[in-house]
């Protein structure tokens, strides 16, 4: 429980002081009146460290996927796997014709006809989905005060796993809108 | 007659308490309730003493097990006594004013 309230923390605040914190409410006990002011004092530190963000002069970037950008890599992979395979197999079994692969695309597609809408939308939209993933380790936003007003500088860093998954998933994505517009031009032919 | 409100310049307590010796957490919070009758909260006392570290008007001091203990820096000290004149000029025109 006393982890947990920490989780409300910044993640800085809480590196530099949780251990410190956490050795306190132990020794004060977790009564209702110090779950409520744990919880205050860490609205308070959000507040204050996002007016630190917004006054410029610091960098942003999502914590946990800054820290763990392998982690997150597979996580990107993984949400793009079956579309992957759908985009890959359909492409081998109507472009290049491989025959063991046509039986196995037909019995997919038609399994996949059975199940709700909503499963095709999730296919259409783990490209995606897994490019934010494998890409928002590599993001840092910086905010400055310049000329009076404040600007905005994106900064990349080079994870190669990373930039694989999500280039991975761009062309997975491109593949599948390519398909589906194709689709949907010999619909309206025929 | 509404209750009268405690002393709650967190800041100012942290530091009337580090002015009598470096002291950890909960040695801070029972000093404070016993000077000020303030029963102050493990998170404030955190957010006061980050705010006061981060102005450089405390600091850490080799840890004591799992506690780290604080002390005023000299800054901390000057600002400290700058604050209490303040105070006490407030308090003796108010009470001047408020004898019978």
């Amino acid at each position: 429980m006393i982890r947990l309230l920490l989780r409300l923390y910044p993640y800085k605040w809480r590196a530099r002081y949780g251990g410190e914190l956490i050795e306190l409410i132990e020794q004060v006990g977790l009564g209702p009146r110090t779950v409520v002011d744990v919880v205050r004092a860490a609205a308070r530190e959000r507040r204050s460290s996002i007016g630190t963000l917004l006054a410029g002069g610091t960098s942003m970037r999502f914590g946990p996927a800054w820290r763990h950008p392998t982690g997150w890599a597979v996580a990107g992979a993984a949400v793009m796997a079956p579309t992957a395979a759908f985009v890959i197999g359909s492409l081998l079994a109507y472009q290049f014709g491989v025959g063991g692969v046509v039986v196995v695309m037909d019995s997919t597609t038609a399994w996949l006809e059975a199940q709700p809408r909503v499963v095709d939308l999730l296919l259409v939209l783990a490209p995606a989905l897994a490019l934010i993933i494998a890409a928002a380790p590599l993001l840092r936003i910086e905010l400055r005060r310049a000329n009076g007003g404040r600007e905005a500088i994106i900064g990349l860093r080079l994870k190669l796993l990373n930039v694989a998954v999500g280039a991975g998933a761009l062309a997975v994505g491109l593949l599948l809108l390519w398909h589906i517009v194709a689709e949907a031009v010999l619909s309206v032919g025929a | 007659m509404a209750k009268p409100q405690p002393f709650n310049d967190v800041g100012l307590l942290v530091l009337i308490s580090l002015a009598g010796g470096p002291k950890h957490g909960h040695s801070m919070l029972l000093d404070i309730d016993g000077f000020a009758r303030v029963r102050l909260g493990p998170g404030t006392l955190y957010g006061a003493i980050s705010r006061l570290e981060e102005q450089g008007e405390i600091e850490p001091i080799e840890q004591d097990g799992r506690r780290r203990p604080y002390r005023l820096t000299e800054r901390g000290r000057r600002h400290l006594g700058i604050r209490l004149g303040s105070l006490d000029r407030t308090v003796r025109a108010g009470l001047t004013r408020t004898a019978p």
